[in-house]
Order: C-alpha cells, then sequence, then structure tokens
C-alpha cells in the first residue's frame, strides 16, 4: 500500500479513537438511560423542595378541624386551598403555620362573576351584609353552619 | 460521468437493502422482550440514579380538566408559582386560567355567535374583575384552565436543536436545564404557549405535571388547591377502580386542544366549546 493512503488511514482511525474518547468523557453516565436524554435529569427535577404538603398530612394532627371539613359542604377543599403552603410546618409543627385571610379570600371564590357555573354559591360582596366578616354567619369549615364560637354569633344582619 | 451513475446505482442498491434492515432492527427494538430486556439491563447498572422507590416505568400520568366546574380563582396559578418559583411577573406561569365570553350575534346578521373574548388578568390569580360585556349581550361565559398538555408527539421536543427537553417515561415532558441553551425554539414551537424563557435562568420553563410532588405519592399543587375539583389528575397505569383520572374519562366526553396539529396532548377537557383554543 502507497505510504501516503497508510498516513492517511492512521490518521482517520487516530480522529476516530480521539472522537470516542472524548465522547466517553462527555457523555454523562446517566445519558440514554430512559431515552435519548440524561436520565439524571428525572431525579433533579424530582428533588426540588415540596410547599404544599397535601390534606393528608394536615390531618395528621388536625383530626378534629379534617373531620369537619370532611362533613361540610367545603368538604372538596384542600386545606391548603385556604391556609396556604403548609410543608414547612408539617415537617416541624414548630414552624409557624399558614393563617388564613380575611373576608376578601373567600370573596375570591364566592364573589359573583357573570362567568361563574350559575350553579355555584356566588354573592353579590355589596349587597350581602357588606359591613360583617363573612365568619360571623358561616363557619368557614363547615359554610352552611353557624360558627360554634360564640363570640362571632351575636352579629346581626344590617339592614338596608 | 460514468462514475456518477455508478455511484447512483450503488447508493440505490444501498438504500434498497438497508431499508428491510433498518425495517428489521426497529421491530426487534421495539418488540417486548427487547424493551423488557433493555428495562432489565438498566436497572441492573443504574437503579441508584432513579428516585428511590419510584419506578418510571410503573406510571403514565394524566391530567382532566372539567371545565363547568372552574370558578376563576385562580388558586391553581398561584399555587403553581409558589410550588415551583416560578417568577412573580404578570407573564411568567405554568399554568393560568383564560376568561371566555362569547358574545350574542348581531340579530340581523346569520351569524351563530358574536366576538369571543378572551382575557387572563395576572393568569386568573387573584381573581377576574367583572365582565366588560353586559349580561344581556352575553351568549355564554365560562373559564377555561391551560397548562402543558403534556404532548404525545410534542412539536417541543422535535424543535430543541440539543435535546434537553424530553417525554419521560411516566407521562411528562420535562426540560434538563443543564441542556437548555436558551434560544427559545420550543417556546415557538409549542402551539398552546405553554412555555416561557426565565430570564434569570436563561432556560425554558414550563408545567412538570409538579414532578417533584408526583413522584412522591402527592397530586400536582394546582390539583390540590383547586377548591371545585375541575383539575382531576391520575395514573393510567393505575388499574383502581377509583383511579380519579379513570372515571372520570370514562363518565364524561372529553377532548383535546387543537387536535388537529397531531400533537396527542395527556390534558382532557370535558365541556370544552369550540371556541377554546
Amino acid at each position: 500500500m502507497p505510504p501516503q493512503i497508510t498516513r492517511l488511514v492512521y490518521l482517520t482511525l487516530a480522529i476516530v479513537a480521539v472522537y470516542f474518547l472524548a465522547r466517553g468523557f462527555l457523555v454523562p453516565a446517566s445519558f440514554g438511560q430512559y431515552g435519548w436524554y440524561r436520565g439524571n435529569a428525572l431525579k433533579e427535577i424530582a428533588a426540588l423542595p415540596i410547599r404544599y404538603a397535601g390534606r393528608a398530612a394536615c390531618a395528621e394532627c388536625h383530626e378534629e378541624a379534617a373531620e369537619r371539613l370532611a362533613k361540610g359542604s367545603h368538604q372538596g377543599l384542600s386545606c391548603e386551598a385556604c391556609h396556604g403552603p403548609g410543608a414547612a410546618h408539617a415537617e416541624d409543627p414548630a414552624e409557624a403555620a399558614p393563617k388564613p385571610e380575611n373576608s376578601r379570600f373567600c370573596l375570591r371564590c364566592h364573589e359573583f362573576n357573570l362567568s361563574r357555573p350559575a350553579k355555584f354559591p356566588q354573592v353579590e360582596a355589596d349587597d350581602h351584609f357588606p359591613d360583617q366578616k363573612c365568619a360571623e354567619c358561616h363557619a368557614p369549615h363547615s359554610p352552611m353552619q353557624a360558627p360554634e364560637d360564640a363570640s362571632k354569633r351575636n352579629a346581626k344582619p344590617v339592614k338596608k | 460521468m460514468f462514475g456518477f451513475f455508478a455511484r447512483a446505482a450503488v447508493g440505490a442498491w444501498a438504500v434498497s437493502v438497508l431499508r428491510p434492515v433498518k425495517a428489521v432492527a426497529q421491530k426487534v427494538a421495539q418488540s417486548p422482550v427487547a424493551r423488557s430486556a433493555r428495562e432489565a439491563i438498566q436497572k441492573a447498572f443504574v437503579t441508584a440514579q432513579t428516585p428511590t422507590g419510584y419506578d418510571v416505568h410503573a406510571h403514565h400520568w394524566a391530567m382532566a380538566i372539567d371545565v363547568e366546574r372552574c370558578i376563576g380563582c385562580g388558586l391553581c396559578a398561584e399555587a403553581c408559582k409558589g410550588e415551583n418559583h416560578v417568577l412573580k411577573e404578570p407573564f411568567y406561569f405554568r399554568t393560568w386560567i383564560e376568561r371566555y365570553i362569547i358574545r350574542k350575534p348581531d340579530p340581523r346578521s346569520f351569524e351563530l355567535r358574536g366576538e369571543t373574548l378572551v382575557d387572563s388578568p395576572n393568569g386568573g390569580i387573584g381573581g377576574f374583575p367583572p365582565s366588560p360585556v353586559r349580561k344581556e349581550n352575553i351568549l355564554r361565559t365560562f373559564f377555561v384552565p391551560k397548562l402543558c398538555n403534556q404532548c404525545e408527539h410534542s412539536p417541543c421536543i422535535q424543535a430543541c436543536p440539543v435535546g434537553a427537553t424530553f417525554d419521560s417515561p411516566d407521562g411528562a415532558v420535562l426540560i434538563d436545564k443543564e441542556y437548555c441553551i436558551g434560544c427559545g425554539f420550543c417556546v415557538q414551537a409549542c402551539p398552546y404557549g405553554c412555555r416561557f424563557l426565565n430570564p434569570v435562568t436563561k432556560t425554558a420553563e414550563k408545567c412538570t405535571l409538579c414532578y417533584h410532588r408526583i413522584t412522591h405519592g402527592l397530586r400536582p399543587a394546582c390539583v390540590e388547591v383547586c377548591p371545585t375539583g375541575a383539575r382531576i389528575f391520575g395514573d393510567l397505569k393505575d388499574g383502581n377502580e377509583k383511579n380519579p383520572v379513570r372515571v372520570f374519562i370514562e363518565n364524561n366526553k372529553v377532548q383535546v386542544l387543537k387536535p388537529h396539529l397531531g400533537t396527542e396532548p395527556r390534558v382532557y377537557y370535558a365541556g370544552l366549546d369550540k371556541e377554546v383554543r
């Protein structure tokens, strides 16, 4: 074989070898584990911190509230829908628990809006006892009932 | 001249020989035996890298949305931002709510319905203002929650030049932040407008179905906080009779967004109006 061809063959082999060597170093170990991507990416995404603990975690300690909630018309709600994210509190009870917000918060769902499903309970906030707080008449965990707390029950409807 | 024809002939021959070989190879690679062998090999060598106690091949997550139950409270969009550390500015959303207001048609015209207004102030976080159209002029109005449709044939995966976005075996379309170069092609490719570029990390971002929650046995944050059960989430590989998503899909006539694009979304909508895109 002519020497220039041999040299070309050696050069080609060397380039191919360098390519595979570099590839061995550059391609992450988990590449191709599940498909044409880095398998460790799944683990990294799955390792993000959790902020919402879930209803089951709340019910572990707050049994009474969970039971009351399960009986009322708010039974479909998760605790954290109103109380806010509570994973930190569930992890360590010393961490401050999230607090539900004021009456404005109830209106977020129950303020009248034309686009809401007609069967969903809604109020015109300006017409529906505007000077009172929602919790004076509606127990938040079971809103079709009056609150058990006597201090909140003495409120009277405002006459227009 | 002769050389060209000879090469073309050899090329044609090679293609005609290789095509059946390729087809056979593909069939072999996709056969159940090959798949189980591949999974066995992967399990034998790389179990240390899977999330502990979570088998990606044992799940296939799906989301369903009951449009008629959505009240537009925006809790889902807010919870999503909190859970996934999405930027607070009103134009970065992994999930959001749209309000559709369809006007009545002009009585003198032959049309069935009038103009459609769509708005989503701050993605629905903090609720919606009263309708800008008077009640008498509205034909129909409703809210539609939107999120990544986790397509079976994702245009965003096709568009990514570096293979940073991929379809995980459990039914979520995810982004590898380490690989993403922030070119934004996927943002343009997504027909549902579900992606955005994070100006801090300079990488693309989208709904992961709260992958960090579902791999730990929790529901996505938006499903967790939805007060009316408008969002339904479950595992299609879960044979349990009470599996919420399976029950919902059995009991409702579901459809997907933009079916004509052939993306085969894995987010199923019930009660969808034709105006919803």
